[in-house]
């Protein structure tokens, strides 16, 4: 490739990202998702570390060494993800139902580099959000735990796990928006998302034995969730980065469906 | 029992001249074309239906074959009714997604602007839909638990573990209060999804409201607030109806169920009526 030709492509990238960024902040449901996000995760990790606060007193000391509070009034992640999962998922379908997907290939025949640059600026945008949430939640849950068990930032794995929420919730929100490229419908690229993410652990806990457990730990809410773990959550669980790498692998799998079925199928 | 479910759509039909009569019945006819022709109406019962069934089997066949293993405490504590219907936490899902869609399909597609444009009576409207996804819910829900209950105490008998039979004690009871409680979920999805009026609004309060709510609200420790508000989230005054192991009567889990729809009816026939399509 000559510079010539690498100037070109860098101007067209910045254009495709800057009317994606455009249209992702000037629908109502962006704004809307992203503050029902924060509003979840932080009040959640108060109402978490308050109503913690009497079963730590009250628990075996053995309940109390496994008792985990960074992941305790992180847990609001796990009813925020419905929210973040619907942002992707509206990022790409509300563009199929009001047929303005029509006029973005229309301006921009190079869907991949579309999907490309969109999934780039939700990333971003999202995991600002996320992150920024997940520490406002962080700091305000110890706070409500602090006279029980609680973490400080400094602490090992705290940092870690703090980040890693913000990161579980930009990756769910990527399998959304990759969801929503295959399925083209909001309600059913979001009921899929969610079995997947809600709906499919609870229907393997139902089942005793090794098998389900195993089964359980790769699939993708859970084995992302462990990322902000402090300590492991059972004897089936990947690690925090595995864990993230399973989830990470989804949106992979998803992606590269996606890329692929964005430039076959018509808008 | 269509007495039941039609309740909240007989009394603008009430016994008034035939005028509102065959209003009444304009309005269920056009409900129903709308209803039977939207294709995920057919596709997606089916697929939860089956999705469903399987997964109580295999749960069946799951804790049939590990009865065996079971100590004597464990034998004691081993309910074929609740094995049988573990799968309603994810069922009532189904029912509320479903009929939350029934209602937002509409605005979605810009369709709800004629339906008001032929039927300005909205309150009539909301009542036609209300009575036919109650009696889809009903029916859908009665085809799950019968053939869930049958073929799950069939593979559990043929385990050789403890089953029971329809004319147990107080089987036909829980099989009925099952039943009710899905299709008090489809109901609550229905008058969700006109309240908020967009499918992903909607699909996101269901999930939340009858899943992850509950599933987080439990793991905490009940105090003064929480022991007065938790237990009458949907999903848990469901649970308490069928397994009434905490301390709500099922009576008092049945009004609260109630409580929901009818509350939740109030509400979108209010917003129905005042605000724009």
């Amino acid at each position: 490739m000559s510079a010539q030709s690498v100037r070109l492509l860098d101007s067209r990238l910045r254009a495709t990202a800057r009317s994606e960024w455009i249209k992702f902040r000037s629908v109502r449901s962006s704004p809307f998702a992203l503050a029902a996000t924060a509003l979840t995760v932080v009040v959640g990790a108060w109402l978490l570390g308050a109503g913690n606060h009497g079963s730590y007193q009250a628990a075996s000391s053995a309940g109390q060494a496994a008792f985990d509070p960074v992941f305790t009034v992180l847990q609001g992640s796990e009813l925020a993800q419905l929210f973040v999962v619907a942002l992707g998922v509206i990022t790409v379908t509300g563009e199929y139902t009001s047929g303005l997907i029509r006029g973005t290939f229309v301006a921009t025949p190079q869907r991949a580099q579309v999907l490309a640059m969109r999934a780039l600026v939700f990333a971003v945008a999202v995991w600002a959000c996320c992150t920024a949430m997940s520490f406002a939640a962080f700091f305000l849950g110890q706070s409500v735990l602090s006279p029980a068990k609680h973490a400080g930032i400094g602490d090992p794995g705290v940092l870690r796990a703090v980040f890693g929420a913000g990161l579980y919730l930009t990756l769910v929100g990527l399998l959304g928006l990759f969801t929503g490229v295959l399925v083209r419908r909001t309600p059913g690229a979001l009921a899929a998302v969610f079995c997947l993410l809600a709906v499919l652990p609870i229907a393997l806990i139902l089942f005793k034995g090794k098998l389900a457990s195993q089964l359980g730990e790769y699939l993708p809410g859970i084995a992302g969730e462990q990322a902000f773990h402090l300590l492991p959550s059972g004897a089936y669980t990947l690690g925090p980065w595995p864990g993230l790498g399973v989830l990470a692998a989804y949106v992979a799998v998803a992606a590269v469906a996606a890329f692929t079925l964005i430039r076959r199928r018509d808008a | 029992m269509s007495g039941t479910m039609a309740a909240p759509g007989a009394d603008p039909a009430g016994p008034t001249p035939p005028a509102a009569y065959r209003q009444a019945r304009a309005a269920l006819a056009a409900e129903w074309i709308k209803l039977r022709s939207l294709r995920s109406m057919l596709l997606t019962p089916l697929l939860g239906a089956v999705a469903f069934i399987g997964l109580a089997d295999g749960q069946a066949r799951n804790n049939g074959a590990n009865w065996p293993h079971l100590d004597a405490v464990q034998k004691a504590r081993f309910d074929p009714l609740v094995i049988n219907f573990n799968f309603v936490i994810l069922g009532v899902l189904l029912f509320g997604v479903l009929g939350a869609l029934v209602a937002t399909n509409e605005y979605g597609s810009g369709l709800i602007r004629t339906t008001l444009a032929a039927t300005p009576q909205r309150g009539l409207v909301l009542a036609a839909k209300a009575v036919l996804a109650g009696l889809v819910s009903f029916a859908l829900a009665v085809v799950i638990t019968f053939t869930v209950f049958l073929t799950g105490q069939g593979i559990l008998s043929g385990a050789h573990a403890p089953h029971v039979s329809l004319g147990d004690h107080h089987v036909l009871l829980h099989l009925l209060g099952t039943v009710c409680y899905l299709t008090a979920t489809g109901l609550i999805g229905l008058f969700a999804g006109v309240l908020v009026r967009s499918a992903a609004a909607a699909v996101i309060s269901m999930f939340g409201l009858l899943l992850v709510l509950p599933l987080l609200a439990d793991k905490i420790t009940p105090d003064a607030v929480t022991r007065h508000t938790v237990p009458y989230l949907p999903a848990n005054l469901g649970d308490e109806m069928l397994h009434h192991h905490q301390g709500l009567s099922p009576g008092v889990a049945v009004a609260g169920l109630a409580a929901w729809v009818l509350v939740l009816a109030a509400a979108a026939a209010f917003s129905l009526r005042r605000r724009d399509a």
